[in-house]
């Protein structure tokens, strides 16, 4: 059983609160104001989730990477397993919005998904080649 | 001879694309957009990171996803679009001064004109750091710009001065993409962004948040070597014997956000030394006839939504404006910060509808009051990095009518 320290964000109010953890689970919180924030808490120290976004390179282009995020958010503890996984990742454009850029990423049930639209571009841009 | 057009919008990021939108939509027929960019959006492009949106369309969106609707929405409904062109000067007469590879320099009159032109960083020059010039030092947005649009990495051992939103969400993009980021330096007791921004992107990474710290010296010849680091006391006076030395090869600077406004104040705008933008009403009217302004040239906004609002209030006013449609103003009533308040927007009433006020207060309180003269909202919590908006609606207006100004107090609750 240990006590964290926890800020709420659900909210301006930002309450500090302190909880009780036994086995990974939440069995007591102090200091919340609302449901929300008990919902939040709990879900945050037991499983929490971040939504996730980075870019990836692209060729013929008129920029040198396109921004890509995740369908839907995906377990914190493996952001960076996510960035490493995309970091060789090499599109080609013309690239729509919405493209998905790599499947299931990790076997997270998450799609990698393009968020702008770039069209063919013959001037070859970009430091990484 | 010039061409004369309805609607010119100066500025094509996300306040300027709102206000030539709503122009076009309460029927102004020649709206042109100006921006000296290649590219609309505005900072949008760069911003690839997700909390667009939430209020606007109730979808959690990054930032080129959220402009992209409005660009598209924008060549759907006929709006010209100046790109490559940069608005040199605009006088009391709302003539353009413009000029572009394309078209030379050029006029153009405006019946209504919306300044848009957003804000600028501080950089390390505004903040006055010590030390030698090396390579190294960058502002928050240039970094991200680097990163997210260029696909360079600005530096491998980073420190970030200033813990308002750019600077943290660029702390966790850079976490992200391998850099080690050492300390995020801040010479404010609290912290400058969001607590939402402070979890995800410090405490999720590790990186130690550094409060009433400064950063005092910058050493290196080529490149960054490291910086001084030192605690401040009161007054913001580094405290001597706390200084030490952090390695690094860069500094990002996110060190406050500047409204530009050089082509208003040509143009005769009157500024509010406490926004450093126009002074307006509830409609975005500035003291100039017919010029409007919107999003961040007005004040630096949190929130992007916020910033269209204003820009489809402006687009809207300056519309009627043009068509000579703009009921004339009914009342003039001051709003004035008072104790406690850093600024309040708009700094004018001039009309009898409901009005949502946006303030900023100076620091973080709990169960407070807010006055208005004649009387007063509970506020529960507010820190200085979240604007408050308060909405008074046609009965409140109505019994400050009699007023010829307004201090917004805040005052300990009972």
């Amino acid at each position: 059983m240990l006590k964290r320290k926890i800020t709420c964000i659900i909210c301006p109010m930002g309450c500090e609160a302190t909880v009780v953890v036994d086995g990974g689970k939440v069995i007591g919180a102090e200091g919340l104001e609302c449901q929300r924030g008990e919902e939040y808490v709990a879900k945050e120290i037991e499983a929490p989730m971040r939504d996730f976004f980075t870019v990836v390179k692209v060729q013929g282009a008129r920029v040198a990477v396109c921004p890509v995020r995740s369908t839907k958010p995906i377990p914190k503890d493996r952001l960076m397993d996510c960035s490493r996984e995309l970091a060789d990742t090499i599109i080609e454009a013309p690239v729509k919005a919405g493209d998905v850029i790599m499947g299931d990423i990790l076997g997270l049930g998450a799609d990698i998904v393009a968020t702008i639209s770039l069209e063919r571009n013959s001037q070859e841009v970009g430091n990484w080649r | 001879m010039a061409e004369t057009v309805d609607v010119a919008v100066v500025g094509g990021g996300a306040a300027g694309l709102a206000a030539a939108i709503s122009a076009k939509e309460v029927g102004a027929n020649r709206v042109v957009l100006l921006d000296r960019n290649s590219e609309l959006g505005g900072i949008l492009p760069q911003c690839i990171h997700t909390g667009f949106g939430v209020h606007y369309f109730g979808e959690n969106l990054t930032g080129p996803e959220y402009i992209s609707r409005f660009i598209s929405k924008a060549e759907e409904l006929g709006i010209e679009f100046k790109l490559d062109t940069m608005v040199l000067r605009i006088n009391s007469g709302r003539r353009l001064l413009a000029s572009s590879s394309l078209e030379g320099l050029f006029e153009l009159d405006a019946r209504a004109v919306v300044l848009a032109m957003g804000c600028r960083e501080r950089t390390r020059g505004a903040v006055e750091i010590p030390g030698t010039r090396p390579a190294g030092i960058f502002t928050a947005g240039t970094a991200q710009r680097l990163m997210d649009i260029e696909g360079y990495m600005p530096g491998r051992k980073v420190v970030v001065l200033g813990s308002g939103d750019v600077g943290l969400i660029m702390a966790r993009r850079l976490s992200m993409e391998g850099a080690d980021v050492v300390a995020v330096v801040e010479v404010m007791p609290h912290p400058g962004g969001l607590p939402r921004n402070v979890v995800q992107c410090l405490e999720d990474f590790g990186i130690p948040l550094l409060l009433r710290h400064a950063v005092t010296a910058i050493h290196g010849q080529e490149r960054v070597s490291g910086v001084t680091v030192a605690e401040v006391g009161d007054g913001g006076i580094p405290v001597t014997g706390s200084e030490r030395e952090v390695l690094c090869d860069t500094l990002v600077l996110s060190v406050g956000l500047i409204p530009e406004n050089e082509l208003s104040e040509g143009a005769g705008v009157a500024l509010d030394p406490a926004t450093g933008g126009p002074l307006v009403d509830e409609r975005m009217h500035t003291s100039v006839e017919g010029v409007f302004a919107c999003g961040n040239v007005v004040h630096v906004h949190d929130l992007v939504d916020h910033v269209t609002e204003t820009g489809a209030r402006a687009g809207q006013g300056a519309t009627l404006f043009a068509l000579n449609e703009l009921p004339p103003p009914k009342r003039r009533i001051a709003v004035v910060p008072g104790s406690g308040i850093r600024y309040v927007v708009p700094q004018v009433i001039s009309g009898d509808g409901p009005v949502t006020l946006f303030l900023r207060v100076k620091s973080p309180v709990r169960n407070a009051n807010l006055t208005f003269g004649d009387f007063a909202v509970p506020l529960r919590v507010a820190r200085p990095a979240e604007i408050v908006a308060v909405k008074l609606n046609e009965e409140k207006v109505e019994t400050l009518a009699h007023r010829r100004e307004i201090p917004v107090c805040l005052e300990a609750s009972s």
